[in-house]
């Protein structure tokens, strides 16, 4: 069955593969490329527990293929710190409490990365309705709008 | 998962004849969101995935005053969300796609992949029908150009050719005086998929309606307009009782569907507050209870 050769940059890394056609995008990067900081979990397209950014749009890996990265620009919960600096969408969810487990955490970090590049200040509506695609078993909700809007604030410079 | 080959055609043409060699042997993938839940699932297992996503001319959104709005079928919903003419002359379009699913899924979904799945649980084609929208669907052989009602058939069916593909849709300028909402009922905050929804769509004077167009989807195997309702709605100034009349007969005449989601008794009731909500809403007789 069809192998193509994808390129694409990754974290801002350049990255060239060959996978097979039905290689799940999640699979990819995690099986692949060893970034196991992108979690499988539905992988029904319900939980956004496997949230990545494409060209800069929060988007479901378990429901793309790898071969729809071709070309692309992808980040993963690993390309969110600068070296030891963690993103501030990070030391908000540190510092709130934004986890409670943790397995969901980097899907609402890409969600929220996204989120704040599109509206820089949310309203907690809009943090909620920009998180929608994204589960939380822990039902820590509140601390992670919470981790939101002060993450927003501190990249606004207050 | 099972195998396949993935194949990616540059013209509407080259994918029509593949579609044709390959005959039931090959899917067609524009987004994927639903495709490939499909294959997890090993619902389908075809041998070939015939993507559309690198034809150019299944791009874009453009519009004239003259002809409406162009749709390409590859844009996907946070696109027609975002875009600035969709916004300006067709805001019920845009607020009903900001709404579609999830941020993700409105990021990979798109408008013609969606209307071609023909899922009833989902958004844009009731409200595109209630727009008096058209679907344009190509193939090696030319093109055709069919209505949203003549092109959407029954449960996941399409008047799709199996070589044809939807190539744009097309939504006519709106006329003076027009004004409309789409409003989705989510059984809990937390589901993606509405269980009934209505499109309305009016030319109105103040509370004078001249003209309305009402469409339930969700809760009906596809998406359709409710005649009787709309004629009642003509010529009357609605008051709260006139939209609760109407609200009535949308919910008598509609065929509801029933299953684990929703029986056929509970739609009817929410697709009759949500009429009766949308209508006093819109004419501004407050949306009590």
């Amino acid at each position: 069955m069809s192998k193509h050769t994808i390129e694409l940059v990754v974290n801002d890394r350049a990255e060239q593969r060959e996978v097979p056609a039905r290689r799940l995008l999640a699979d990819f990067i995690r099986d692949d490329l060893h970034l196991t900081g992108t979690k499988r979990g539905c992988e029904t397209g319900v939980c956004g527990a496997c949230s990545v950014l494409i060209d800069g749009e929060v988007v479901k890996s378990c429901l793309a293929l790898a071969v729809h990265a071709d070309g692309c620009t992808l980040t993963t919960v690993e390309g969110l710190a600068q070296g030891a600096e963690l993103h501030p969408l990070q030391e908000s969810f540190m510092r709130c409490g934004g986890l409670q487990c943790g397995y969901c955490t980097p899907g609402f970090l890409m969600a929220s990365c996204a989120l704040l590049a599109k509206i820089p200040h949310p309203t907690e509506h809009e943090v909620r309705a920009g998180l929608n695609g994204n589960l939380c078993r822990c039902t820590g909700y509140s601390q992670i709008v919470e981790s939101v809007l002060e993450a927003a604030e501190k990249m606004n410079g207050n | 998962m099972h195998d396949f080959d993935f194949l990616q055609p540059d013209t509407v043409a080259e994918a029509s004849q593949m579609l044709a060699d390959l005959g039931d042997e090959a899917r067609v993938m524009a987004g994927g969101t639903a495709l490939l839940l499909a294959l997890r699932q090993r619902m389908l297992a075809p041998s070939h995935v015939v993507s559309v996503a690198k034809i150019e001319s299944l791009r874009g959104i453009s519009f004239d005053p003259q002809s409406g709005l162009r749709i390409g079928a590859l844009v996907k919903h946070s696109e027609l969300s975002r875009s600035e003419v969709v916004q300006k002359h067709y805001p019920v379009l845009a607020a009903m796609a900001s709404q579609v699913a999830n941020p993700q899924v409105r990021n990979q979904g798109t408008l013609g992949g969606n209307l071609c799945y023909a899922d009833p649980a989902t958004d844009p084609p009731g409200c595109l029908l209630a727009h008096g929208a058209q679907v344009v669907v190509g193939s090696a052989r030319g093109e055709r150009v069919l209505s949203v009602e003549e092109f959407l058939i029954d449960y996941f069916t399409t008047a799709l050719e199996p070589d044809e593909l939807l190539v744009e849709i097309r939504v006519p300028t709106p006329l003076p005086e027009t004004s409309g909402c789409y409003t989705r009922f989510l059984r809990t905050a937390a589901e993606h998929r509405p269980l009934a929804s209505v499109a309305l769509m009016t030319r109105r004077d103040g509370r004078l309606c001249r003209e309305a167009r009402i469409v339930v989807g969700a809760s009906v195997t596809v998406p359709r307009r409710v005649e009787r309702a709309e004629q009642f709605l003509a010529g009357k100034t609605v008051t709260a009782q006139v939209a609760a009349e109407a609200a009535e007969i949308v919910a008598a005449d509609i065929e509801a569907i029933s299953d684990s989601r929703g029986s056929e008794e509970y739609r009817r009731d929410m697709v009759r507050i949500v009429s009766r909500r949308s209508i006093g809403e819109l004419f501004g007789v407050g949306a009590a209870a």
